[in-house]
C-alpha cells in the first residue's frame, strides 16, 4: 500500500512537472517570442515608410517592440544565447557609453555597412538593437547627427535587424528549443523534467536580480551620488514602464512555477501585488527624481519590494522545485 | 581555544615569546573561512585531520585568505564587494591590523604574499573605471596603502606568486560590476577575461586570453605548480548546454590549454568552476563545482578527466600528504585518495576556498 502511494505520487509529481514545461512553453514563452517577432517586423515596416527620429508611428512601433522584448527578456538560455542575438538585440547596461560610441562612428564615416542587412550584422552589437535605436529616435545628439539621408538609413538597417534576430529567435524556439525543454532525456541539454523546472526559476530568479539591481539599482546609486541617467530607456520616458512590465511577465511566470502549492503562489502573488501597486503609484517615469530625497525614498521602497519578491523566491520556490540551497552553490564567486 | 593556544597567547602577553611561527599557531595545515552554527561569519584554521583549531570572528562572510609565508598571520577578505581584509595573528587570535579598500575601490577576495613576506598584493575593482587593479601594502610597516597597479584586466579575482618569486599571475575574470548594482554583471556583451603575468612592480610580462568561442568563459581561480605550470578554474557565463570546461593548463610561452572531456562530462560540472588544485605530486588535479554537486579530476600530462567525486555543495580544495582534501558547505571535509572518506564533521558551512599553509606542510 505504502509502495503504490509511493508510486502515485511520483507519478503526479513528474505529470505536475511535465505539465509545468507545456504550459510555460504554450502560455509565456512561444507566445512572448512571437509577440516580439511581429513587433519586431512592424518596426522594421515603419522604419521603411517613414525613417525621421519624430515621426509617432516609428515611435510607437519602437515602444511596443521594446515592451515585447522586457516581457521575455529574463529568458536569457537557449535562443537567445546562440549568435549574441539576446545581445544583439538589447544591449544594456551599456555602462561605459559604447552604443552612442558605436553609433557616432558609424554616422561620422558614412559607413556604408548599413546598405545591406547582411553586412549591418556585422556592426559591433552595442551599435544595435533596441536601445541603439532609441539613441536614433530620442538622444537629443545623436537623433539629429549626420546628414537626414545616412540619419535615415541607419535607422532602417537597425530595425531591419531588429526584426532579423527577432524572428530567428521565435523561429529558433519553436523549432528547436521548446522540444528540447518538453522532453528531457539522459545526455540532453535538460536530463529531466525538474531541471528544466529549474532553469525556468533560474531565468525568474535573473529578471528579479536585473530589476532591482540594475533597473532600479543603477539609477539610484548612492545618496549621495544619485545616477538617474543610469535609467533603463530614460531617453524615451520608459524606465519605470520596463520595471512594471518586468514584474508584470515576471509574475506570470512565477504563478506557474507555484501552482501546485497554493501557499507559495498566495506569498509570491503577495509580493508581486505590493512592488507593482508601489511602481504604479509612482509618478515618475524615467526616475529622474532619485537625485531629491523625497523622490528618492520612493524609488528605494519600489526596490526593497522587488528584493523582498526575491527572498520569497528563494526561500520558498527554490526548495518546491529542488533547487539546492547550498552555501556555496548559491554564492557564484 | 585550545589550551595550547591559550598558552601560548599567555606567553605572548608576557613578552616571554619573541619569534613565533607557524608551530606555535598549533600548525593549522589550512584557513577557511565559513559560517559558524550561531549564524556567525569568521576564518578558521583547520588541523591536518580536519578539525579545526582556531576561530578568529569576522564582520560579515568572508571568501578566501592568505597566509603569510613564515610568521603565523593571515589575512582573510572579505565577499565581494566587500572592503574590509582582516590580518590577524593565528596565536593570539587577535587582530593585527584591518585593511580598508580605498576610495573607489573594493576587494574581490583574494591577494598573494611576497616571498619574503613583506608585502601583500590584493586583488580590487576600481569600479568608476570599470578596471581590475592590485592594490600593494607594506607590511613592514604594518601593513599601510602603499600604491596599486593594473591588474591588466577587468575584474581581476585569484591572484598567485608565481615559484621564481618575481611574477605575479592573475585571473582577470572579464565582468564588470559596480557595488551600486550588487553583483549583477554589468558587462557580458563584451567581457574579455585573461590570464596576466605581472612583475611585483606591475609591469605587463605576458598576457593570454582564450579562443573566441571561450569568450564567456570566465578566469577565476588558480593554483600553480612549482614547475610554474598554472591551473585556471573558470566560470561559464553563456548558456549552460554549451557545456564547456571549466579547466585549462598555461605554461608561459604557450598557449593555454582547455581539459579535454566528454559533452555529457562537461554538462555535469553546471558551467561552474569553484576551486582548483594540484595533487598526487603534482600529476593530477582537482576542480570543483558546487553547483554540480561534484569534483573533477584531471590527469595532468593527458590534459583529460580521469575521475569524479559527487560531493554536496563541495568546494574547498587542499592538498595534504599526496591526498585531496575536499570541504563543503554542508561542513563536511573529506580526504581523497582512491576515493573520498569523510574526515570530520562540523557545524561550520565552508566557504568557498581552502587556503593551504606553507603548502599545506
Amino acid at each position: 500500500m505504502l509502495r503504490i502511494s509511493a508510486l502515485v505520487l511520483a507519478l503526479t509529481t513528474s505529470i505536475a512537472h511535465a505539465n509545468l514545461a507545456d504550459t510555460i512553453l504554450d502560455d509565456i514563452v512561444l507566445p512572448g517570442f512571437d509577440q516580439l517577432a511581429i513587433r519586431g517586423q512592424a518596426l522594421d515596416a515603419a522604419a521603411q515608410a517613414d525613417c525621421g527620429a519624430e515621426s509617432e508611428p516609428l515611435r510607437a512601433a519602437f515602444g511596443e517592440t521594446l515592451d515585447a522584448w522586457t516581457a521575455v527578456s529574463h529568458f536569457r538560455f537557449g535562443p537567445t544565447e546562440v549568435e549574441n542575438r539576446g545581445f544583439a538585440l538589447a544591449f544594456w547596461p551599456d555602462s561605459r557609453g559604447k552604443t552612442p560610441r558605436a553609433l557616432d562612428a558609424l554616422i561620422a564615416s558614412q559607413d556604408p555597412v548599413v546598405d545591406t542587412a547582411e553586412s549591418f550584422a556585422t556592426v559591433s552589437i552595442a551599435g544595435r538593437g533596441l536601445y541603439a535605436m532609441e539613441f536614433l529616435l530620442y538622444d537629443a545628439t545623436i537623433s539629429t547627427a549626420g546628414s537626414a539621408e545616412y540619419h535615415c538609413a541607419l535607422t532602417q538597417a537597425v530595425a531591419a535587424d531588429i526584426s532579423v534576430t527577432a524572428q530567428e529567435l521565435a523561429a529558433d524556439w519553436h523549432t528547436r528549443y521548446a522540444e528540447l525543454m518538453r522532453n528531457p532525456t539522459d545526455g540532453g541539454v535538460y536530463q529531466s523534467e525538474a531541471e528544466v523546472a529549474q532553469e525556468f526559476f533560474k531565468a525568474l530568479n535573473t529578471g528579479l536580480q536585473i530589476t532591482a539591481d540594475m533597473r532600479l539599482g543603477r539609477p539610484l546609486g548612492t545618496y549621495d551620488a544619485p545616477r538617474p541617467k543610469r535609467a533603463e530607456a530614460w531617453r524615451s520616458d520608459r524606465s519605470l514602464r520596463n520595471v512594471t512590465l518586468s514584474l508584470e511577465a515576471l509574475e506570470r511566470l512565477a504563478m506557474q512555477l507555484a501552482n501546485t502549492e497554493p501557499e507559495i503562489e498566495a506569498r509570491l502573488g503577495h509580493s508581486f501585488a505590493t512592488a507593482l501597486t508601489e511602481a504604479k503609484g509612482l509618478d515618475d517615469p524615467r526616475f529622474a527624481r532619485v537625485s531629491d530625497p523625497s523622490g528618492r525614498f520612493r524609488v528605494e521602497v519600489l526596490q526593497r519590494t522587488v528584493n523582498d519578491i526575491r527572498a520569497v523566491s528563494t526561500g520558498y520556490l527554490g526548495p518546491l522545485l529542488g533547487v539546492s540551497g547550498g552555501f556555496n552553490s548559491l554564492d557564484g564567486d | 581555544m585550545t589550551s595550547r593556544r591559550g598558552f601560548m597567547a599567555g606567553l605572548v602577553a608576557a613578552g616571554a615569546c619573541p619569534r613565533l611561527s607557524w608551530a606555535d599557531a598549533g600548525w593549522p595545515a589550512f584557513l577557511s573561512a565559513g559560517r559558524a552554527p550561531n549564524g556567525h561569519y569568521a576564518v578558521f584554521g583547520l588541523g591536518r585531520d580536519g578539525q579545526p583549531i582556531f576561530e578568529i570572528p569576522l564582520p560579515a562572510r568572508g571568501h578566501a585568505a592568505a597566509a603569510h609565508p613564515h610568521r603565523p598571520q593571515a589575512v582573510a577578505f572579505a565577499r565581494r564587494p566587500g572592503r574590509f581584509a582582516i590580518v590577524f595573528d593565528c596565536v593570539t587570535g587577535r587582530e593585527v591590523a584591518r585593511l580598508e579598500a580605498p576610495e573607489g575601490r573594493h576587494f574581490y577576495g583574494h591577494g598573494a604574499f611576497s616571498k619574503q613576506g613583506d608585502t601583500l598584493f590584493t586583488t580590487e575593482n576600481d569600479y568608476e573605471a570599470g578596471q581590475g587593479c592590485l592594490g600593494v601594502w607594506d607590511i613592514t610597516n604594518g601593513y599601510a596603502r602603499v600604491g596599486e597597479f593594473s591588474s591588466g584586466g577587468v575584474g581581476p579575482h585569484d591572484v598567485r606568486l608565481m615559484p621564481d618569486g618575481q611574477t605575479l599571475v592573475v585571473a582577470n575574470g572579464g565582468i564588470e560590476t559596480h557595488p551600486e548594482s550588487g553583483r549583477a554583471k554589468l558587462n557580458l556583451p563584451t567581457m574579455l577575461p585573461n590570464l596576466t603575468y605581472l612583475s611585483l612592480q606591475g609591469e605587463v610580462q605576458e598576457q593570454v586570453t582564450l579562443s573566441a568561442d571561450e569568450r564567456l568563459n570566465s578566469i577565476r581561480h588558480l593554483d600553480v605548480r612549482s614547475d610554474g605550470l598554472v591551473a585556471f578554474a573558470m566560470q561559464w557565463q553563456g548558456d549552460l548546454s554549451a557545456a564547456r570546461p571549466v579547466l585549462g593548463v598555461h605554461q608561459r610561452g604557450h598557449g593555454p590549454e582547455l581539459m579535454s572531456m566528454t559533452h555529457a562530462e562537461a554538462l555535469t560540472m553546471k558551467g561552474y568552476g569553484g576551486s582548483v588544485v594540484f595533487w598526487g605530486k603534482g600529476q593530477r588535479l582537482a576542480v570543483s563545482s558546487p553547483r554540480g554537486n561534484r569534483v573533477q579530476l584531471f590527469d595532468v600530462a593527458g590534459r583529460h578527466v580521469d575521475g569524479k567525486l559527487e560531493l554536496e555543495d563541495v568546494c574547498g580544495l587542499g592538498v595534504l600528504s599526496d591526498a585531496l582534501i575536499a570541504t563543503a558547505g554542508t561542513g563536511e571535509v573529506f580526504q581523497v585518495r582512491q576515493q573520498a572518506t569523510r574526515l570530520w564533521l562540523s557545524g561550520v558551512a565552508w566557504d568557498n576556498h581552502l587556503v593551504a599553509v606553507n603548502r599545506g606542510a
